[in-house]
Formats: structure tokens, C-alpha cells, sequence
């Protein structure tokens, strides 16, 4: 009986990272389009300008996307990013300062709030066994109070070295921290938390009966998540030069839409965090093709919606005709 | 070569994909030099509306009119314009801006989704020389130029009108807005500073109205009964809504000072209205500012006015200045907010109802005054 071929490698890796592939390819072909629309509105390409601008309105949609991508990695999903955004702009906003010592200092202590607000929502899924939805629901609104508490009215101010830093109006720097992002994942993703993630997301009791700590890794997972929402804050009181404790309510939907066009599964176990950072700039990238393609305004949500749909179904066709051709 | 890769390197050649993608973007990156601000005579100027929440009708009237005035002269000729609409999603709005500064416009006129969240990418554009004028939702950043109505003095005005009419002596209610807004707060502390300079004028009920007729019109109906004989009427809030529920109760009509309903204006009318006519004073913020905005920015940037923040003057309307059909529409609904355009002869802009209704030009040429500088 002969040997059943064995598949090239570079096809298995393509398979088994279909999203990945599937979110870069719908990244591409987004940058061609909006690049051939610009140059036919503009009679130029695009620039330093627009790529500073794009990274620097992205950056905070990079980061709440990854937070939800961790959870629904685990089968779950976040809907208290936005208020942990909300908390955590509030609160910079407030506390960053002038010397380098508080901004430091500031930066962390607004990171381990968002830290502390992913544990609440960890402990009640994993250890209360609630509806991942419910938790997140709630804690939503529980954020959002607190983020109008901590800053009544819109104000407070970033220092400008703060800006420069995570939101340089010069040259888009801030991509560092995305590939800073992919090293620290790349890093988690290899410890037995990190598996355990994935593993939970496949099939609980299965994951549970081959030794991974389940609870820790569900919790982990939520205080991963409100860490990399608060950094998601940051860049976003950054970006504004000032806070405001309601700009971050529209994060929860956006960030999950981020997670979609990243061809990340909502029913959990697979994807990575960095297809829904592609898909954050994805997501740009459409209000970019939007308004150089002189769509009337009143319609822009319309086609923003067909937008979705499109890239959603393309990534569901494909995966699954990928999957079919694995099997077969 | 081998085609045995790992999944970090994958990972790494995808990300190393995806900025390669990024990189197409022409660099270098360069600063524009600050613009001098001299103005420019020699061509059409690009004017940019960017709004953020179009879902309420004072938004879409705002938008209307601001289409409108484009398509009328001396705009029609001066000004190349497009609007935009972001929803209240601040990175949205952001992203809108940096492409509206990519276009080179020459203006941005701004109704903000956050009052600080679009200070980076505003004060980019000051940067480059592009004048930023704000209104309604106004924002903090320092170089941009704002317009606005002084809603404290809105509060003083309503108040001064109801005590003159009574003689400074007498019951009145106050029906406020929505609570914890900046709008409602000014209103009202400037209604109160006017009480406090007549002792003989008691405020017996003061209640809110959630700035929606249906809600003033139910809660002044369930208080109405409890009250005394009412001598005058300050309301922040659906004005039209407070005078039905008085004439349901079948009690007569005070002065009555307050917000810029068609269904408050038909009381004010020479004929009345559901059988009873009212002496009133009636205005609120205006859509057209979006226009007042417009010319701001066409005149500060041919030069024809100093760069400089803007307080409108309210577009007050009485029963000596009401007029068929010019401020008050008795075939459009009571819901019409008839602030889509100022009256008089000191009118700051005018408009016909389609304008207000469908943004299409009204007859003639737009006349817009600025208030003297």
C-alpha cells in the first residue's frame, strides 16, 4: 500500500493558521485599495502623514482587539473592554503628571488596574461558573461608573513627552509596541497557561482531563485581557493629549469586530491575538477606503456594515474550503 | 532552502508581510511648516464639516442647512465643502480628520464627539496651517477658533422676560432640561441668579422635562394639580408640551419664557392655538450655527474678519417679532425645532423650511451676519 503523500509544510502552516493568513491577505488587499483610491482622489500616494496618523488611531483598537482575542480564544467574550478603557483613559488622564518618575510610575499602576479589573471578571467565570457575557456585561457598567466618578467631565491632560512616546504625530513609532505585543504573546503562548488557553477553548473537560489548570488559565486569561485593554486606554488618552471617561464605550463592539475580520473563531480555541491586531488596522483601513471613495456620509455605517459582511463571509468561505481540502 | 519552518518564524514572516504591506506608503515623513495666515483671495477655499452623532434632528438640520448654504451663494462660487459623519466613535472622527487634513482642506468646522478626545489630531492641523472652528459640541484645544451660544445667559433672559411681566411678583415654575449636562446646569443657575434678585417671586414647582415635549407635557400634567395659580412659566425644556398641559387642565396661559418649538411658537401666533394664545419669548441653541461656522471660516480666511472665538446672540423670538411662515410654521409639525433660522431685522442667517427639511438652496443669496467683532 503506498505511503499517503505527506503535504508540503508550508501548506500545513497555512492551514492551520488560516485566520492569520486569511486577516493579512484582507490587510493587503484593504492597503491596495485605499492606496489606488487615495492616488485617484489625491493624484499622490499616501504618506508619512497618513501612516502616522492610521497607526496613531489604531494603536488603541490594536490592543483592545488582542484583549478580546484572548478571551474568546478561551471560548468567552469581553464586553468590559470598553469600560476598563473608559477607567483606565480616566485615570491617566489624571494621574500621569509632568516628571518621568510619575509617568512611569502612572503608566503601571493604570496597567495593573486593568490587571485588577480582568481578575474580577476572571474569578467570576472561572470560580462563580458564570456566563462569560453576563460577568463582562456587568462589569461593563461597573467600569463605566467608576471612569465618571474618577473624571466627572472630559479634561485632565497628557504630557507632550508622554505623547510623543506612544502617539508621535512625527513618524508612526508605535508600531514597536506592536511587535513588542507579538514578543510577549509569542513568550505566554509557550507556557503552560498560555496552552492551556488554547486548550480550554477547544474542550474544557477535555483540557481538564489532560492536566491543564483550567481555572488558572480562564483567569489568566481575563486579567491578560484587562491589562491589554488599560494599555489600549493609555494610547488612546495619548492620542487625544487628554482624557475623556466616555470615548472608550465604543471599544467593546469595535474590539470584537476587530476579532471577526481576524478570522478568529468566536466559538474559542483558535486564532491568535495578532490576526485581530491586522484586523484593528483592517478596520481603519475601511473608514480610510470610505471617505476617499465619496461615499455620502449618511450612508458610510451602511457600507461600513456590507464592508463587514463581505470580509466575514470571504473568511468563512475560504476556512472552510481550506478545511474541506484537509480532509480530503 | 528549506521549507521546514516553525511557527514562530511563520508568525514573524506574517508580521514581517503585514509591514512590508505598511511600507508600500511612501515615506519620508515631513512636517509642513505652519501656514502663515495670510489670507487667501485668489481661489476657492475647501471647507470641511466633520461631525460625529447624526441620529437626533437637530444634527440632521444642522447638516441640511450647512448643505444647503453650499448651494447658495456667495458659497455656491467661494467655497468647495464636504461633510462628514463619525458617530459618536472618537478614533473615528480622529481618523476622518487626519484624512481631511491629507485633502489640504483649508478649514475644519467641528461638532465633536468628545470635547478632548480630538485635541491631538486637531492640534495637527492648526500645525499645518488649517483653521479649526468648533461648535455645539465644542472643544478644549487652545488654537481653534469656537462658536457658541451662552446658555447661562439663556437661563438670565427666560427669567427677565417672566418677572417683567409680572411685575416681579408672583408663582412661576421651572421645567429643566436633562440633569448632569453642562447645557441644563448654565440654564438654570442663570434662571436662579434672576430669582434671587426678586424676593416676591416664588419658584413653586421646578421639575424636569428631559428636553422632550412628550415628557413635560406627562410630568407638568401630574404636577399641575398640586400647584397654585401659576404666574409665569421659565422653561429649558418642550415648551409646547408644559402650555398642553396646561391647556388640557383647562387653566389659563401665563407669560411663559422658554425653548423654540413650532408648537410653543403657535401659541405665540395672533390667532392662538388649541383655543388659547400666549404671551411668550422663544429660542434655544440654533442647527444654523453650522453655517455661522461656515462663514467664520470663509471670512477669517479671506481676511475679512479677525481670528477670534464667537458668542452668538440667543435668536430670540416674541409675539411683537413672530410671523407666519418666516418663524413660526403652522402646517409643520409642533415638533419642529424653528431654530433652523434667526428672524428679524437684525437676523444673524435666514432660511426657508426646505433647507431646514431636505438641505436643498433656498431663493436668493445667503446673507450671514457675524456678530460685530
Amino acid at each position: 500500500m503506498p505511503q499517503p503523500k505527506r503535504k508540503a509544510a508550508w501548506i500545513r502552516l497555512v492551514e492551520q493558521n488560516a485566520g492569520l493568513v486569511l486577516s493579512a491577505v484582507l490587510l493587503v488587499i484593504a492597503i491596495v485599495l485605499y492606496c489606488a483610491i487615495y492616488y485617484a482622489a489625491q493624484g499622490r500616494l499616501p504618506g508619512g502623514f497618513e501612516l502616522t496618523t492610521t497607526v496613531n488611531n489604531t494603536m488603541p483598537l490594536v490592543f483592545a482587539g488582542a484583549a478580546q482575542a484572548i478571551v474568546v480564544i478561551t471560548g468567552g467574550i469581553d464586553l468590559s473592554v470598553g469600560g476598563v478603557i473608559d477607567l483606565t483613559n480616566a485615570l491617566a488622564a489624571l494621574y500621569l503628571g509632568d516628571s518621568p518618575l510619575s509617568m512611569v510610575l502612572c503608566t503601571i499602576g493604570v496597567i495593573a488596574v486593568g490587571g485588577a479589573c480582568g481578575l474580577l471578571n476572571g474569578l467570576l467565570v472561572a470560580y462563580g461558573r458564570l456566563q462569560p457575557i453576563l460577568v463582562t456585561l456587568a462589569t461593563l457598567a461597573i467600569f463605566q461608573g467608576l471612569a465618571i466618578r474618577v473624571l466627572p467631565a472630559p479634561g485632565g491632560s497628557v504630557p507632550e513627552a508622554y505623547t510623543a512616546i506612544l502617539a508621535n504625530f512625527e513618524a508612526p513609532y508605535s508600531l514597536v509596541f506592536i511587535v513588542v505585543l507579538l514578543v510577549v504573546w509569542a513568550l505566554v503562548r509557550r507556557t503552560s497557561i498560555g496552552v492551556g488557553i488554547y486548550a480550554i477553548g477547544n474542550d474544557d473537560l477535555a483540557a481538564k482531563s489532560s492536566g491543564v489548570k483550567n481555572l488558572r488559565s480562564r483567569v489568566t486569561a481575563y486579567v491578560l485581557s484587562g491589562m491589554l485593554a488599560a494599555v489600549a486606554g493609555l494610547f488612546l488618552v495619548a492620542n487625544a493629549t487628554s482624557g475623556d471617561p466616555t470615548t472608550g464605550n465604543g471599544y467593546t463592539l469595535r474590539s470584537i469586530v476587530a476579532v471577526v475580520l481576524g478570522g478568529i473563531s468566536l466559538f474559542g480555541g483558535r486564532g491568535t491575538p495578532i490576526s485581530a491586531v491586522i484586523g484593528a488596522f483592517v478596520s481603519t483601513m475601511i473608514v480610510n477606503i470610505l471617505f476617499f471613495a465619496q461615499i455620502d456620509p449618511l450612508y458610510q455605517s451602511f457600507f461600513e456594515g456590507v464592508f463587514l459582511v463581505v470580509a466575514v463571509l470571504l473568511t468563512a468561505i475560504i476556512s472552510r474550503l481550506m478545511r474541506r481540502r484537509a480532509v480530503a | 532552502m528549506s521549507f521546514l519552518l516553525d511557527r514562530r518564524k511563520f508568525l514573524l514572516g506574517a508580521a514581517g508581510a503585514g509591514l512590508a504591506a505598511g511600507g508600500l506608503i511612501s515615506f519620508p515623513f515631513g512636517l509642513a511648516q505652519a501656514a502663515e495666515t495670510k489670507p487667501i483671495t485668489d481661489r476657492k477655499l475647501k471647507i470641511a464639516l466633520s461631525n460625529s452623532f447624526i441620529g437626533n434632528k437637530w444634527r440632521l438640520t444642522m447638516e441640511n442647512l450647512f448643505k444647503s448654504a453650499l448651494q447658495m451663494e456667495p458659497y455656491k462660487s467661494e467655497v468647495e465643502g464636504s461633510w462628514f459623519n463619525s458617530g459618536n466613535d472618537v478614533s473615528k472622527q480622529s481618523q476622518q480628520i487626519a484624512n481631511l487634513i491629507s485633502q489640504g482642506v483649508d478649514a475644519i468646522l467641528v461638532d465633536a464627539a468628545s470635547p478632548t478626545g480630538l485635541n491631538g489630531i486637531l492640534h495637527q492641523a492648526s500645525q499645518r496651517g488649517i483653521l479649526v472652528v468648533s461648535f455645539d459640541n465644542t472643544v478644549t484645544e487652545p488654537t481653534g477658533l469656537k462658536i457658541g451660544m451662552d446658555e447661562f445667559n439663556f437661563g438670565v433672559l427666560w427669567a427677565e422676560f417672566v418677572a417683567k411681566k409680572i411685575n416681579g411678583k408672583g408663582n412661576v415654575i421651572m421645567v429643566t432640561g436633562v440633569a448632569g449636562t453642562y447645557d441644563d446646569d448654565e440654564r438654570n443657575k442663570g434662571g436662579d441668579s434672576v430669582w434671587a434678585k426678586y424676593p416676591d417671586i416664588k419658584v413653586v414647582a421646578r421639575y424636569t422635562g428631559m428636553w422632550d415635549s412628550a415628557v413635560t407635557q406627562t410630568n407638568t400634567a401630574a404636577i399641575l394639580p398640586t400647584l397654585p395659580k401659576i404666574d409665569g412659566i421659565w422653561s429649558g425644556s418642550g415648551t409646547d408640551g408644559v402650555l398642553k398641559a396646561f391647556v388640557e387642565a383647562g387653566r389659563p396661559l401665563p407669560p411663559t419664557a422658554g425653548t423654540g418649538e413650532n408648537g410653543f411658537r403657535k401659541f405665540m401666533t395672533k390667532d392662538g392655538y388649541m383655543g388659547q394664545k400666549v404671551d411668550g419669548l422663544s429660542f434655544d441653541d440654533a442647527p444654523f450655527e453650522s453655517v455661522i461656522a461656515l462663514e467664520l471660516a470663509r471670512a477669517v480666511l479671506r481676511g475679512t474678519y479677525p481670528r477670534g472665538n464667537v458668542v452668538l446672540p440667543a435668536p430670540a423670538v416674541t409675539n411683537d417679532t413672530i410671523e407666519v411662515g418666516v418663524n413660526v410654521f403652522p402646517d409643520q409639525p409642533d415638533s419642529l425645532n424653528c431654530l433652523f433660522t434667526d428672524s428679524g431685522k437684525n437676523a444673524l442667517v435666514q432660511f426657508c423650511i426646505d433647507a431646514a427639511l431636505n438641505g436643498t438652496p433656498c431663493e436668493g443669496k445667503l446673507e450671514v451676519r457675524l456678530p460685530k467683532a
